[in-house]
């Protein structure tokens, strides 16, 4: 399908928003992404991921500054549909009867008529999306009767069926199994390829050099953007996470030169938990676990 | 077998069985969304709210629904701007708010008494309905079918997920109003069937039935109102018998086949929960 609208882009410039009891969720923010990208949004929780989402959806109104979607304002942007929003899993009610095929066409909803009927054309989207997201089996299911990764496979086909070249993603990894997160990021890598904006908002650093090419890191305020290597700084990360951020110092850790890289690392997103060589549980610190280092000094003299 | 047929020949027994069987259905069907959006304790405000209105409109020579649905809709607008300004929750501004409104009405009929005295507001009284009464809930009716078969999917979507709605140009606020005004005005008009105390019963129960007996939208909208037209009727009819109010038997046939829905239901109810727990302790 040829496409004559103009490449999406995301301009927020000097946002400061203020909620009406005077609370200040963000200040003087500052960022631009063009088309083609999957970009990271990263902070802590109240950093003002949401409140950035919400103002690049024209929900909130800024106190100062502007956002500018594909060059025009978030008032134009939404009439034109352009941005697609995938909610957080607490965020739905998920007993709500509405059965995939449902939920996927209301991502038709703005292109209808204002009876809401669907055409053929809007039944075709929505089995493509469906078909895409590998969700094409279960249309007939009501959204509650279905697991965590296909839950959030079908609120992206409905993002997809809005056809918006925006896509904003809240946590789109939570509750979701790995194998769901991996065909999720497939995905976005294709519609990455296809020119769309992709922002992820997350506080779950590991998969963010994995699929994310630039990021966008915020605490109060955006603090750093752009390519992924240059901002995933542990400067930069420390500055957004500050006394939040979960460290694991080998140097300092119960981890030997012996252990070499066998080294085995699993998270849950909190706190790594760290294996060494032949399995052994490792500790952060070394301190008041003498004993231990002992026995592996011991066992590396073997 | 004939002694079942004595209401019918009864003008006013006629008017009354198909009067409330109107109500029943159009209040059914705007209680799939209640249900849904979270709204009972709301229908239950704004059916009391709308008390002090129908005096007014007695003082001012306005039809009684007028008056009745401004004042709800004021309810409802004052409820929402306390929320906003103060750091009460939601259930305590409902609270004070809408027992103001009905304490005003109380208020205002007894010093004012006007056509509709305060037993028929308060519980109903469908038997005695006016012809001019009936007309206006006729008008209401209608225009609540009309707005609802056009939009209720847009309805559904804003219940559903308002944060979609918004994001592709719904107009989210005029949706909200919407769903309020088709409240009051329904409130409005079950007012004189089985009065604003039971009002909520009608704006409630039938969803609530239909919600667990499906998992499609559809098929609840079809199921609430088919179950809210037949309590309706079969409660006004009965009530002839009973020699009862028939807001009470309405409400209370409501209520029997919630009850029966709510342990029998097939994949919802109170017996099916069991047998799948059993089913899984075997397994």
């Amino acid at each position: 399908m040829p496409d004559t609208t103009p490449p999406p882009s995301i301009e927020v410039t000097d946002v400061t928003v203020a909620y009406t009891n005077g609370h200040i969720a963000l200040r003087d923010a500052t960022f631009t992404l063009g088309a083609g990208t999957i970009c990271a949004l990263v902070g802590v929780n109240g950093s003002g991921k949401s409140t950035l989402f919400k103002a690049i959806m024209g929900f909130l109104r800024p106190a100062k500054g502007h956002v500018r979607i594909a060059g025009a304002t978030v008032e134009a942007s939404r009439k034109r549909k352009l941005v697609a929003y995938v909610p957080q899993s607490e965020e739905v009610d998920w007993t709500f009867p509405v059965s995939v095929w449902d939920v996927v066409m209301m991502g038709r909803y703005g292109h209808m008529n204002f009876m809401r009927i669907p055409g053929a054309d809007d039944k075709r989207i929505v089995q493509e999306c469906l078909e895409r997201v590998g969700m094409g089996d279960f249309k007939d299911r009501q959204i509650g009767e279905l697991s965590g990764g296909q839950k959030k496979r079908v609120f992206l086909a409905r993002a997809l069926a809005q056809r918006g070249r925006i896509m904003l993603l809240d946590e789109p990894f939570t509750g979701v199994d790995v194998q769901t997160e991996s065909a999720i990021i497939e995905l976005l890598r294709a519609l990455r390829g296809e020119g769309h904006i992709i922002l992820v908002s997350t506080h779950n650093l590991g998969s963010v050099p994995e699929f994310c090419d630039q990021v966008v890191l915020v605490n109060r305020t955006v603090l750093a953007f752009g390519p992924t290597d240059q901002v995933f700084t542990e400067d930069n990360l420390s500055r957004a996470f500050g006394g939040v951020l979960r460290q694991f110092h080998f140097e300092s850790s119960t981890i030997q030169e012996n252990d070499g890289r066998t080294v085995k690392l699993l998270t849950d997103d909190e706190r790594p938990l760290v294996f060494g060589r032949g399995g052994h549980l490792e500790y952060t610190n070394r301190q008041g676990r003498e004993d231990l280092v002992n026995e592996r000094a011991k066992e590396a003299g073997e | 077998m004939n002694d079942l047929f004595t209401p019918f020949h009864y003008d006013y027994m006629v008017k009354a069985i198909m009067v409330s069987g109107l109500i029943g259905g159009v209040c059914a069907f705007l209680s799939c969304f209640i249900t849904l959006k979270g709204w009972s304790l709301m229908g239950d405000a704004l059916s009391h709210a709308v008390v002090p209105g129908v005096s007014l409109a007695w003082l001012l020579g306005l039809p009684f629904s007028v008056g009745a649905f401004v004042a709800g809709i004021l309810a409802a607008l004052s409820m929402g701007w306390v929320k906003n300004h103060s750091r009460l929750r939601e259930d305590a501004v409902i609270g004070v708010v809408f027992t103001s409104f009905f304490a005003l009405g109380l208020l205002l009929l007894s010093l004012y008494p006007s056509n509709l005295n305060l037993r028929t507001i308060i519980f109903g009284n469908i038997l005695a309905i006016s012809d001019p009464d009936i007309l206006q809930v006729l008008i209401i009716s209608a225009l609540s079918i009309l707005v609802l078969g056009v939009k209720w999917r847009d309805l559904l979507l804003y219940c559903f997920d308002e944060n979609h709605a918004r994001s592709i140009g719904l107009n989210t606020r005029f949706l909200h109003f919407l769903l309020l005004a088709l409240l009051s005005a329904t409130a409005v008009a079950a007012l004189q069937t089985v009065g604003a105390c039971l009002v909520v019963a009608m704006l409630v129960t039938p969803g609530a039935t239909a919600y667990l007996l499906t998992d499609r939208f559809g098929k609840m909208l079809v199921i609430a109102t088919i179950t809210g037209t037949t309590c309706g009727v079969v409660g006004a009819y009965a009530s002839y018998f009973f020699n009862g109010s028939t807001g009470g038997c309405i409400v209370v046939l409501q209520t029997l086949v919630f009850l029966v829905v709510l342990v029998l239901a097939p994949k919802h109810g109170v017996l099916a929960a069991r047998t799948q727990r059993r089913a899984a302790a075997a397994s």
